[in-house]
Protein backbone atom coordinates (compact mmCIF):
# COMPACT_ATOMS: atom_id res chain seq x y z
CA UNK A 1 0.00 0.00 0.00
CA UNK A 2 2.75 2.54 1.27
CA UNK A 3 5.02 1.44 -1.79
CA UNK A 4 1.77 1.83 -3.91
CA UNK A 5 1.51 5.14 -3.10
CA UNK A 6 4.68 6.28 -3.09
CA UNK A 7 4.74 5.53 -6.45
CA UNK A 8 1.60 7.24 -7.04
CA UNK A 9 3.31 10.43 -5.49
CA UNK A 10 5.96 10.20 -7.53
CA UNK A 11 4.09 10.09 -10.59
CA UNK A 12 1.93 13.03 -9.14
CA UNK A 13 4.58 14.92 -8.38
CA UNK A 14 5.88 15.31 -11.93
CA UNK A 15 2.41 16.18 -12.63
CA UNK A 16 2.05 18.89 -9.96
CA UNK A 17 5.16 20.82 -11.58
CA UNK A 18 3.23 20.89 -14.97
CA UNK A 19 0.72 22.52 -13.36
CA UNK A 20 2.45 24.31 -11.65
CA UNK A 21 3.38 26.20 -14.47
CA UNK A 22 0.44 26.27 -16.18
CA UNK A 23 -1.31 27.92 -12.69
CA UNK A 24 1.78 30.19 -12.99
CA UNK A 25 0.64 31.17 -16.10
CA UNK A 26 -2.66 31.77 -15.28
CA UNK A 27 -1.77 34.43 -12.51
CA UNK A 28 0.63 36.27 -14.61
CA UNK A 29 -2.16 36.88 -16.83
CA UNK A 30 -4.21 37.71 -13.85
CA UNK A 31 -1.60 40.11 -12.46
CA UNK A 32 -1.42 41.27 -15.97
CA UNK A 33 -4.86 42.02 -16.74
CA UNK A 34 -4.73 44.17 -13.12
CA UNK A 35 -1.96 46.09 -14.43
CA UNK A 36 -3.74 46.75 -17.74
CA UNK A 37 -7.58 47.97 -16.05
CA UNK A 38 -5.35 50.07 -13.33
CA UNK A 39 -3.41 52.02 -16.20
CA UNK A 40 -6.43 51.89 -18.37
CA UNK A 41 -8.46 53.89 -15.33
CA UNK A 42 -4.88 56.58 -14.87
CA UNK A 43 -5.11 57.41 -18.58
CA UNK A 44 -8.85 57.06 -18.83
CA UNK A 45 -9.95 59.64 -16.29
CA UNK A 46 -9.29 62.81 -18.31
CA UNK A 47 -11.34 61.44 -21.80
CA UNK A 48 -14.50 61.09 -20.28
CA UNK A 49 -16.71 63.83 -21.85
CA UNK A 50 -19.23 65.31 -19.79
CA UNK A 51 -19.67 68.43 -20.95
CA UNK A 52 -23.40 67.91 -22.54
CA UNK A 53 -25.16 66.51 -19.67
CA UNK A 54 -26.01 67.80 -16.50
CA UNK A 55 -26.20 64.98 -13.67
CA UNK A 56 -28.40 65.89 -10.98
CA UNK A 57 -28.87 63.73 -7.96
CA UNK A 58 -32.44 63.60 -6.11
CA UNK A 59 -34.29 61.38 -3.70
CA UNK A 60 -37.55 61.31 -5.58
CA UNK A 61 -39.48 60.14 -2.80
CA UNK A 62 -40.33 63.07 -1.75
CA UNK A 63 -43.86 64.49 -3.34
CA UNK A 64 -44.08 67.49 -4.56
CA UNK A 65 -40.77 68.12 -4.36
CA UNK A 66 -39.37 65.49 -6.02
CA UNK A 67 -40.95 61.96 -6.85
CA UNK A 68 -41.98 59.31 -9.72
CA UNK A 69 -45.07 59.59 -11.91
CA UNK A 70 -45.33 55.87 -12.05
CA UNK A 71 -47.31 55.95 -15.51
CA UNK A 72 -44.45 57.63 -17.33
CA UNK A 73 -40.87 55.39 -18.10
CA UNK A 74 -36.95 56.46 -17.73
CA UNK A 75 -36.39 60.38 -17.53
CA UNK A 76 -39.46 61.13 -17.72
CA UNK A 77 -40.80 59.79 -14.81
CA UNK A 78 -39.31 61.74 -12.43
CA UNK A 79 -41.27 64.72 -11.56
CA UNK A 80 -41.87 67.67 -9.11
CA UNK A 81 -40.72 71.25 -8.42
CA UNK A 82 -37.00 70.06 -7.76
CA UNK A 83 -37.23 68.71 -11.08
CA UNK A 84 -38.66 71.34 -12.70
CA UNK A 85 -36.18 73.18 -11.10
CA UNK A 86 -33.29 71.53 -12.50
CA UNK A 87 -34.48 70.95 -16.15
CA UNK A 88 -34.63 74.80 -16.08
CA UNK A 89 -31.25 75.00 -15.00
CA UNK A 90 -30.15 72.48 -17.64
CA UNK A 91 -31.98 74.10 -20.50
CA UNK A 92 -30.27 77.59 -19.67
CA UNK A 93 -26.92 75.87 -19.48
CA UNK A 94 -27.84 74.08 -22.63
CA UNK A 95 -27.06 70.55 -21.46
CA UNK A 96 -29.39 67.45 -21.18
CA UNK A 97 -30.55 67.10 -17.68
CA UNK A 98 -29.90 62.97 -16.13
CA UNK A 99 -31.46 62.78 -13.25
CA UNK A 100 -29.70 60.42 -10.80
CA UNK A 101 -31.99 58.84 -8.57
CA UNK A 102 -31.15 57.70 -5.04
CA UNK A 103 -31.46 57.82 -1.06
CA UNK A 104 -31.71 61.49 -0.05
CA UNK A 105 -28.51 60.45 2.18
CA UNK A 106 -26.39 58.99 -0.92
CA UNK A 107 -26.96 62.25 -2.58
CA UNK A 108 -24.75 64.41 -0.94
CA UNK A 109 -22.28 61.58 -1.38
CA UNK A 110 -22.35 61.80 -4.91
CA UNK A 111 -21.97 65.37 -4.97
CA UNK A 112 -18.84 64.96 -3.23
CA UNK A 113 -17.89 61.63 -4.94
CA UNK A 114 -18.39 63.71 -8.11
CA UNK A 115 -20.57 61.62 -9.72
CA UNK A 116 -22.94 64.00 -10.43
CA UNK A 117 -22.66 67.70 -10.80
CA UNK A 118 -25.20 69.15 -8.16
CA UNK A 119 -27.90 67.53 -5.62
CA UNK A 120 -31.68 69.42 -5.58
CA UNK A 121 -33.27 67.72 -3.60
CA UNK A 122 -35.53 69.78 -1.27
CA UNK A 123 -31.56 70.98 0.99
CA UNK A 124 -32.17 73.59 3.37
CA UNK A 125 -29.53 75.69 4.20
CA UNK A 126 -27.47 74.21 7.26
CA UNK A 127 -24.05 74.97 8.53
CA UNK A 128 -22.72 71.75 8.51
CA UNK A 129 -23.76 71.94 4.86
CA UNK A 130 -22.36 75.50 4.07
CA UNK A 131 -18.85 73.72 5.46
CA UNK A 132 -18.30 70.72 3.37
CA UNK A 133 -20.09 71.67 -0.15
CA UNK A 134 -20.47 74.55 -2.07
CA UNK A 135 -23.95 75.47 -1.37
CA UNK A 136 -25.78 77.91 -4.11
CA UNK A 137 -28.38 80.71 -3.63
CA UNK A 138 -31.68 80.15 -2.22
CA UNK A 139 -34.59 79.37 -4.14
CA UNK A 140 -38.21 79.60 -2.87
CA UNK A 141 -40.34 76.49 -4.01
CA UNK A 142 -43.40 78.61 -2.42
CA UNK A 143 -45.03 79.80 0.67
CA UNK A 144 -46.33 76.58 1.47
CA UNK A 145 -42.80 75.36 1.85
CA UNK A 146 -41.41 78.46 3.84
CA UNK A 147 -43.85 77.72 6.46
CA UNK A 148 -42.71 75.17 8.85
CA UNK A 149 -45.90 73.53 11.10
CA UNK A 150 -46.64 70.50 13.52
CA UNK A 151 -49.12 68.07 12.71
CA UNK A 152 -51.24 66.33 14.83
CA UNK A 153 -54.09 63.76 15.17
CA UNK A 154 -57.39 64.97 14.50
CA UNK A 155 -58.83 64.50 18.20
CA UNK A 156 -55.76 66.62 19.46
CA UNK A 157 -56.53 69.23 17.05
CA UNK A 158 -55.98 72.65 18.76
CA UNK A 159 -54.53 71.02 22.26
CA UNK A 160 -51.16 72.25 20.68
CA UNK A 161 -51.39 76.22 19.84
CA UNK A 162 -48.24 77.48 21.47
CA UNK A 163 -45.05 76.92 22.59
CA UNK A 164 -45.35 75.86 26.20
CA UNK A 165 -48.32 73.17 25.21
CA UNK A 166 -45.53 71.50 24.35
CA UNK A 167 -43.69 70.74 27.65
CA UNK A 168 -42.98 67.26 28.39
CA UNK A 169 -44.89 65.85 24.80
CA UNK A 170 -42.90 64.08 22.55
CA UNK A 171 -42.35 65.40 19.11
CA UNK A 172 -40.94 63.75 16.05
CA UNK A 173 -38.96 65.53 13.69
CA UNK A 174 -36.61 64.13 10.86
CA UNK A 175 -33.09 63.28 11.77
CA UNK A 176 -31.12 66.56 10.48
CA UNK A 177 -33.67 68.51 9.01
CA UNK A 178 -34.73 71.37 9.53
CA UNK A 179 -37.33 70.86 11.64
CA UNK A 180 -35.57 69.17 14.15
CA UNK A 181 -33.42 71.98 14.66
CA UNK A 182 -36.82 74.44 14.86
CA UNK A 183 -38.03 72.21 17.31
CA UNK A 184 -34.78 72.24 19.81
CA UNK A 185 -34.80 76.64 19.48
CA UNK A 186 -38.27 77.08 19.66
CA UNK A 187 -39.79 74.04 21.40
CA UNK A 188 -36.99 73.68 24.00
CA UNK A 189 -39.65 71.73 26.35
CA UNK A 190 -40.44 69.11 24.11
CA UNK A 191 -39.11 65.50 23.48
CA UNK A 192 -37.73 65.70 20.38
CA UNK A 193 -37.90 61.88 18.70
CA UNK A 194 -35.94 61.79 15.49
CA UNK A 195 -37.38 60.04 12.39
CA UNK A 196 -35.65 58.44 9.13
CA UNK A 197 -38.05 60.08 6.84
CA UNK A 198 -41.71 61.19 6.73
CA UNK A 199 -44.03 58.10 5.47
CA UNK A 200 -42.38 56.46 8.24
CA UNK A 201 -42.66 59.29 10.57
CA UNK A 202 -46.62 59.49 9.75
CA UNK A 203 -46.93 55.86 10.41
CA UNK A 204 -45.54 56.67 13.96
CA UNK A 205 -47.62 59.41 14.37
CA UNK A 206 -50.74 57.50 13.84
CA UNK A 207 -49.18 55.04 15.79
CA UNK A 208 -48.42 57.23 19.10
CA UNK A 209 -44.67 57.05 19.51
CA UNK A 210 -44.81 60.21 19.81
CA UNK A 211 -48.40 62.81 19.54
CA UNK A 212 -46.74 65.74 17.10
CA UNK A 213 -44.53 65.76 14.01
CA UNK A 214 -43.12 68.94 12.69
CA UNK A 215 -43.40 69.39 9.11
CA UNK A 216 -43.33 71.71 6.19
CA UNK A 217 -46.69 73.32 5.42
CA UNK A 218 -46.54 71.94 1.76
CA UNK A 219 -46.06 68.66 3.26
CA UNK A 220 -48.92 68.67 5.98
CA UNK A 221 -51.22 69.53 3.00
CA UNK A 222 -50.25 66.55 1.03
CA UNK A 223 -50.48 64.57 4.57
CA UNK A 224 -54.21 65.86 5.11
CA UNK A 225 -55.42 65.65 1.60
CA UNK A 226 -54.90 61.83 2.02
CA UNK A 227 -55.59 60.99 5.34
CA UNK A 228 -58.24 62.75 7.49
CA UNK A 229 -57.13 61.33 10.68
CA UNK A 230 -54.08 64.16 10.09
CA UNK A 231 -54.80 67.79 11.49
CA UNK A 232 -52.91 70.58 12.28
CA UNK A 233 -51.65 71.47 16.16
CA UNK A 234 -52.17 74.85 15.69
CA UNK A 235 -48.56 76.29 16.04
CA UNK A 236 -46.66 77.63 13.78
CA UNK A 237 -42.98 78.76 14.12
CA UNK A 238 -41.17 81.27 12.99
CA UNK A 239 -38.57 80.54 10.45
CA UNK A 240 -35.55 82.93 9.72
CA UNK A 241 -35.30 82.77 5.77
CA UNK A 242 -32.38 81.11 5.25
CA UNK A 243 -34.30 78.32 6.90
CA UNK A 244 -37.29 78.78 4.60
CA UNK A 245 -35.39 78.45 1.08
CA UNK A 246 -33.96 75.77 -0.25
CA UNK A 247 -30.34 75.14 -1.97
CA UNK A 248 -28.77 73.52 -4.65
CA UNK A 249 -25.69 71.50 -3.05
CA UNK A 250 -22.16 71.43 -5.25
CA UNK A 251 -19.01 69.88 -4.63
CA UNK A 252 -16.40 72.42 -2.55
CA UNK A 253 -14.65 74.09 -5.17
CA UNK A 254 -16.88 74.44 -7.78
CA UNK A 255 -16.92 78.21 -7.59
CA UNK A 256 -17.65 78.69 -11.63
CA UNK A 257 -20.51 76.17 -11.57
CA UNK A 258 -21.96 77.23 -8.60
CA UNK A 259 -21.68 81.03 -9.82
CA UNK A 260 -23.40 79.94 -13.16
CA UNK A 261 -25.85 77.92 -11.24
CA UNK A 262 -26.89 81.54 -9.05
CA UNK A 263 -26.92 83.24 -12.25
CA UNK A 264 -29.42 80.72 -13.39
CA UNK A 265 -31.57 81.21 -10.51
CA UNK A 266 -31.92 84.85 -10.02
CA UNK A 267 -33.26 84.56 -13.56
CA UNK A 268 -35.76 81.81 -12.39
CA UNK A 269 -36.69 84.39 -9.40
CA UNK A 270 -36.76 87.82 -11.60
CA UNK A 271 -39.26 85.68 -13.85
CA UNK A 272 -41.25 84.63 -11.26
CA UNK A 273 -42.03 80.79 -11.97
CA UNK A 274 -41.42 79.06 -8.88
CA UNK A 275 -45.30 79.76 -7.48
CA UNK A 276 -46.37 78.44 -10.66
CA UNK A 277 -43.81 75.52 -10.94
CA UNK A 278 -44.83 75.05 -6.84
CA UNK A 279 -48.83 74.97 -7.74
CA UNK A 280 -48.11 72.66 -10.42
CA UNK A 281 -46.12 70.05 -8.58
CA UNK A 282 -48.60 69.95 -5.71
CA UNK A 283 -51.46 69.26 -8.57
CA UNK A 284 -49.61 66.53 -9.69
CA UNK A 285 -48.87 64.97 -6.30
CA UNK A 286 -52.38 65.47 -4.66
CA UNK A 287 -53.64 63.80 -8.47
CA UNK A 288 -51.68 60.99 -7.04
CA UNK A 289 -53.28 60.99 -3.48
CA UNK A 290 -56.03 62.43 -2.90
CA UNK A 291 -58.92 62.88 -5.92
CA UNK A 292 -58.56 58.68 -6.69
CA UNK A 293 -61.00 58.08 -3.50
CA UNK A 294 -61.23 54.13 -3.91
CA UNK A 295 -65.43 52.93 -3.81
CA UNK A 296 -66.39 49.09 -3.28
CA UNK A 297 -67.95 46.82 -6.04
CA UNK A 298 -71.58 48.56 -4.88
CA UNK A 299 -69.84 51.87 -5.80
CA UNK A 300 -69.96 52.69 -2.03
CA UNK A 301 -67.01 55.38 -0.64
CA UNK A 302 -65.12 53.62 2.22
CA UNK A 303 -65.92 55.16 5.54
CA UNK A 304 -63.01 57.24 5.85
CA UNK A 305 -63.75 59.01 2.73
CA UNK A 306 -67.51 60.43 3.14
CA UNK A 307 -66.46 63.75 5.36
CA UNK A 308 -64.65 64.73 2.38
CA UNK A 309 -67.18 64.09 0.04
CA UNK A 310 -69.70 65.83 2.37
CA UNK A 311 -67.08 68.80 2.46
CA UNK A 312 -67.59 69.18 -1.14
CA UNK B 1 -53.49 53.31 15.11
CA UNK B 2 -56.64 53.90 12.42
CA UNK B 3 -56.44 50.58 10.40
CA UNK B 4 -59.83 50.63 9.11
CA UNK B 5 -58.78 52.51 5.51
CA UNK B 6 -56.13 49.75 5.63
CA UNK B 7 -57.28 47.16 3.27
CA UNK B 8 -59.30 50.48 0.81
CA UNK B 9 -56.06 52.08 0.83
CA UNK B 10 -54.02 48.68 -0.13
CA UNK B 11 -57.32 48.10 -2.62
CA UNK B 12 -56.29 51.42 -4.29
CA UNK B 13 -52.63 51.45 -4.50
CA UNK B 14 -53.15 47.42 -6.01
CA UNK B 15 -55.18 48.85 -8.57
CA UNK B 16 -53.69 52.08 -9.43
CA UNK B 17 -49.84 50.66 -9.42
CA UNK B 18 -49.76 46.96 -9.82
CA UNK B 19 -47.90 47.54 -12.67
CA UNK B 20 -45.16 49.24 -10.25
CA UNK B 21 -45.02 46.26 -8.28
CA UNK B 22 -45.28 43.64 -10.69
CA UNK B 23 -43.85 44.42 -13.99
CA UNK B 24 -41.32 46.76 -12.42
CA UNK B 25 -40.52 45.51 -8.97
CA UNK B 26 -40.66 41.73 -9.18
CA UNK B 27 -38.88 41.70 -13.14
CA UNK B 28 -36.30 43.90 -11.85
CA UNK B 29 -36.03 42.02 -8.64
CA UNK B 30 -35.66 38.75 -10.13
CA UNK B 31 -33.90 40.06 -12.98
CA UNK B 32 -30.56 41.16 -10.50
CA UNK B 33 -30.88 38.12 -8.35
CA UNK B 34 -30.63 35.74 -11.30
CA UNK B 35 -27.26 37.62 -12.30
CA UNK B 36 -26.26 38.28 -8.81
CA UNK B 37 -26.35 34.61 -8.22
CA UNK B 38 -25.38 32.46 -12.07
CA UNK B 39 -22.38 35.07 -12.24
CA UNK B 40 -21.54 34.51 -8.62
CA UNK B 41 -21.84 30.65 -8.99
CA UNK B 42 -19.41 31.07 -11.84
CA UNK B 43 -17.26 33.28 -10.32
CA UNK B 44 -17.32 31.57 -6.77
CA UNK B 45 -16.35 28.08 -8.51
CA UNK B 46 -13.31 30.02 -9.46
CA UNK B 47 -12.85 31.38 -6.17
CA UNK B 48 -13.00 28.19 -4.47
CA UNK B 49 -10.86 26.72 -6.91
CA UNK B 50 -8.06 29.25 -6.40
CA UNK B 51 -8.70 29.09 -2.34
CA UNK B 52 -8.32 25.07 -2.48
CA UNK B 53 -4.98 24.93 -4.72
CA UNK B 54 -1.79 24.43 -3.87
CA UNK B 55 -0.22 27.76 -4.03
CA UNK B 56 0.54 29.74 -0.53
CA UNK B 57 0.51 33.15 -1.81
CA UNK B 58 -3.05 33.35 -4.26
CA UNK B 59 -4.60 31.13 -1.26
CA UNK B 60 -3.91 33.58 0.93
CA UNK B 61 -4.79 36.74 -1.48
CA UNK B 62 -8.48 34.71 -2.30
CA UNK B 63 -8.94 34.62 0.97
CA UNK B 64 -8.11 38.15 1.65
CA UNK B 65 -11.05 38.53 -0.93
CA UNK B 66 -13.51 36.98 0.61
CA UNK B 67 -13.09 37.93 4.09
CA UNK B 68 -12.92 41.54 2.94
CA UNK B 69 -16.54 40.75 0.89
CA UNK B 70 -18.13 38.63 3.46
CA UNK B 71 -17.09 40.80 6.71
CA UNK B 72 -18.49 44.45 5.09
CA UNK B 73 -21.79 45.28 4.80
CA UNK B 74 -23.24 45.03 1.44
CA UNK B 75 -24.63 48.10 1.54
CA UNK B 76 -21.03 49.61 1.69
CA UNK B 77 -20.37 47.44 -1.28
CA UNK B 78 -22.52 49.07 -3.36
CA UNK B 79 -21.87 52.49 -2.26
CA UNK B 80 -18.19 51.76 -3.69
CA UNK B 81 -19.18 49.78 -7.09
CA UNK B 82 -21.67 53.10 -7.41
CA UNK B 83 -19.85 56.02 -6.37
CA UNK B 84 -16.08 54.88 -6.79
CA UNK B 85 -15.03 51.86 -9.25
CA UNK B 86 -17.18 54.11 -12.17
CA UNK B 87 -14.35 56.98 -11.74
CA UNK B 88 -12.08 54.47 -11.49
CA UNK B 89 -12.54 52.45 -14.60
CA UNK B 90 -14.70 55.64 -16.39
CA UNK B 91 -13.83 53.58 -19.86
CA UNK B 92 -16.53 50.58 -18.53
CA UNK B 93 -19.59 52.89 -18.72
CA UNK B 94 -21.41 50.36 -17.30
CA UNK B 95 -25.16 51.97 -16.34
CA UNK B 96 -26.29 52.01 -12.71
CA UNK B 97 -27.96 48.81 -12.73
CA UNK B 98 -24.85 46.85 -14.33
CA UNK B 99 -22.49 48.44 -11.55
CA UNK B 100 -25.11 47.49 -8.54
CA UNK B 101 -25.67 43.83 -10.67
CA UNK B 102 -22.15 43.54 -10.94
CA UNK B 103 -21.71 44.26 -6.52
CA UNK B 104 -24.16 41.85 -5.77
CA UNK B 105 -22.11 39.37 -8.25
CA UNK B 106 -18.73 39.88 -6.34
CA UNK B 107 -20.67 39.69 -3.04
CA UNK B 108 -22.49 36.37 -3.96
CA UNK B 109 -19.08 34.73 -5.55
CA UNK B 110 -17.76 35.11 -2.18
CA UNK B 111 -20.64 33.46 -0.53
CA UNK B 112 -20.88 31.02 -3.36
CA UNK B 113 -17.06 30.06 -2.97
CA UNK B 114 -17.43 29.08 0.60
CA UNK B 115 -20.50 26.97 0.03
CA UNK B 116 -18.42 25.32 -3.27
CA UNK B 117 -15.28 25.01 -0.91
CA UNK B 118 -17.12 23.89 2.41
CA UNK B 119 -19.44 21.07 0.04
CA UNK B 120 -16.47 20.10 -1.08
CA UNK B 121 -14.13 19.36 1.46
CA UNK B 122 -16.76 18.42 3.41
CA UNK B 123 -16.60 14.90 1.49
CA UNK B 124 -15.05 12.42 3.37
CA UNK B 125 -11.27 12.14 2.43
CA UNK B 126 -11.17 8.28 2.27
CA UNK B 127 -13.31 8.79 -0.85
CA UNK B 128 -10.25 10.60 -2.20
CA UNK B 129 -7.57 8.24 -1.09
CA UNK B 130 -9.94 5.29 -2.03
CA UNK B 131 -9.96 6.70 -5.69
CA UNK B 132 -6.04 7.66 -5.56
CA UNK B 133 -4.91 4.08 -4.22
CA UNK B 134 -7.14 2.41 -7.17
CA UNK B 135 -4.87 4.53 -9.64
CA UNK B 136 -7.55 7.36 -11.03
CA UNK B 137 -5.44 10.95 -11.26
CA UNK B 138 -5.88 14.04 -8.81
CA UNK B 139 -8.05 15.28 -11.89
CA UNK B 140 -10.35 11.94 -11.86
CA UNK B 141 -10.51 11.47 -8.69
CA UNK B 142 -12.10 15.56 -8.47
CA UNK B 143 -14.73 15.29 -11.77
CA UNK B 144 -15.66 11.38 -10.55
CA UNK B 145 -15.48 10.85 -7.14
CA UNK B 146 -15.78 13.80 -5.00
CA UNK B 147 -17.34 16.64 -6.97
CA UNK B 148 -20.57 14.08 -8.05
CA UNK B 149 -20.61 13.61 -4.10
CA UNK B 150 -20.29 17.34 -3.18
CA UNK B 151 -22.85 18.63 -5.70
CA UNK B 152 -25.16 17.25 -2.60
CA UNK B 153 -23.65 19.19 -0.39
CA UNK B 154 -23.38 22.38 -2.75
CA UNK B 155 -26.94 22.53 -4.33
CA UNK B 156 -29.59 23.20 -1.15
CA UNK B 157 -26.49 26.08 -0.30
CA UNK B 158 -27.20 27.52 -3.43
CA UNK B 159 -30.68 27.76 -3.51
CA UNK B 160 -30.36 29.05 0.29
CA UNK B 161 -27.81 32.04 -1.72
CA UNK B 162 -30.51 32.61 -4.26
CA UNK B 163 -33.32 33.11 -1.69
CA UNK B 164 -30.73 35.37 1.11
CA UNK B 165 -29.77 37.18 -2.89
CA UNK B 166 -33.33 38.06 -3.64
CA UNK B 167 -33.51 39.80 -0.24
CA UNK B 168 -30.69 41.36 -0.31
CA UNK B 169 -31.50 43.45 -3.70
CA UNK B 170 -33.55 45.07 -1.77
CA UNK B 171 -30.38 47.52 -0.91
CA UNK B 172 -30.18 48.32 -4.81
CA UNK B 173 -33.27 50.63 -3.57
CA UNK B 174 -30.88 53.25 -2.67
CA UNK B 175 -30.45 53.94 -5.86
CA UNK B 176 -34.04 53.46 -7.29
CA UNK B 177 -32.79 50.92 -9.71
CA UNK B 178 -36.22 49.63 -9.98
CA UNK B 179 -36.38 46.47 -7.53
CA UNK B 180 -39.59 46.21 -5.73
CA UNK B 181 -38.03 48.20 -2.06
CA UNK B 182 -37.74 50.76 -5.27
CA UNK B 183 -41.92 50.24 -5.80
CA UNK B 184 -42.28 50.87 -2.40
CA UNK B 185 -40.21 53.89 -2.41
CA UNK B 186 -41.86 55.28 -5.17
CA UNK B 187 -45.62 54.57 -4.45
CA UNK B 188 -44.92 55.30 -1.06
CA UNK B 189 -43.08 58.80 -1.69
CA UNK B 190 -46.02 59.79 -4.46
CA UNK B 191 -48.76 58.83 -1.88
CA UNK B 192 -47.52 58.85 1.01
CA UNK B 193 -49.43 55.22 1.81
CA UNK B 194 -46.23 53.81 2.84
CA UNK B 195 -47.39 51.56 5.59
CA UNK B 196 -49.97 50.45 2.55
CA UNK B 197 -46.86 49.74 -0.01
CA UNK B 198 -44.89 48.31 2.91
CA UNK B 199 -47.45 45.60 3.67
CA UNK B 200 -47.67 44.85 -0.54
CA UNK B 201 -44.21 45.00 -1.23
CA UNK B 202 -43.74 42.65 2.02
CA UNK B 203 -46.42 39.95 0.71
CA UNK B 204 -45.02 39.80 -2.83
CA UNK B 205 -41.32 39.35 -1.76
CA UNK B 206 -43.20 36.44 0.70
CA UNK B 207 -44.61 34.97 -2.21
CA UNK B 208 -41.17 34.93 -3.75
CA UNK B 209 -39.09 33.39 -1.14
CA UNK B 210 -41.75 31.09 0.33
CA UNK B 211 -41.87 28.58 -2.68
CA UNK B 212 -38.28 28.68 -3.18
CA UNK B 213 -37.70 27.73 -0.08
CA UNK B 214 -40.16 24.99 0.02
CA UNK B 215 -38.38 23.81 -3.56
CA UNK B 216 -34.94 23.93 -1.61
CA UNK B 217 -36.63 21.83 1.34
CA UNK B 218 -37.66 19.24 -1.06
CA UNK B 219 -34.88 18.97 -2.37
CA UNK B 220 -32.32 18.68 0.52
CA UNK B 221 -34.57 15.94 0.92
CA UNK B 222 -34.46 14.27 -1.71
CA UNK B 223 -30.58 14.82 -1.51
CA UNK B 224 -30.21 12.72 1.35
CA UNK B 225 -32.47 10.03 0.80
CA UNK B 226 -29.83 9.41 -2.07
CA UNK B 227 -26.91 9.22 0.53
CA UNK B 228 -28.67 5.85 2.59
CA UNK B 229 -28.98 4.19 -1.09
Amino acid sequence: MYIYAAIMGNKSKKKEVRMSMKMKKWIALALALCLMLTALAACGGSGKDDSKTLKVATSPDFAPMAFVDTSKQGQDQYVGFDIMLAQYIADEMGKELVIMPMSFEACTTAVSMGTVDMAISGFSWREDREQNFNLSDFYYPGDNESDQVVITLKENEGRFAAAADFKGVKVGAQTASLQESLCQEQLPDCELVTIGDLGTGLLQLKNGDFEAMAVAKGQADVFMSNDPAVALSGFQFEVDEKYTANVIVLKKGADSLTEEVNGILKKAYDANVYGGWYEEAKELAMSATANEVSYDDEGNAPAGSESSSEAE
Amino acid sequence: MDLSLLGPNILRLLREYWQVFLLEGVVNTLKLTAIAVLFGVILGTLVAMVKMCRFRAARFLIGVYIEVIRGTPILLQLYIFYFVLPQLLPFLALSPFMWVALALCINSSAYVSEVIRAGIQAVDKGQTEAARSLGLSGRQTMLRIVLPQAVRNILPALGNEFIMMLKETSLASTFFLGDLMTSYLLVGGATYLRFEALIIVGVIYLCLTFPLSKVVAAFERRMARGTTD
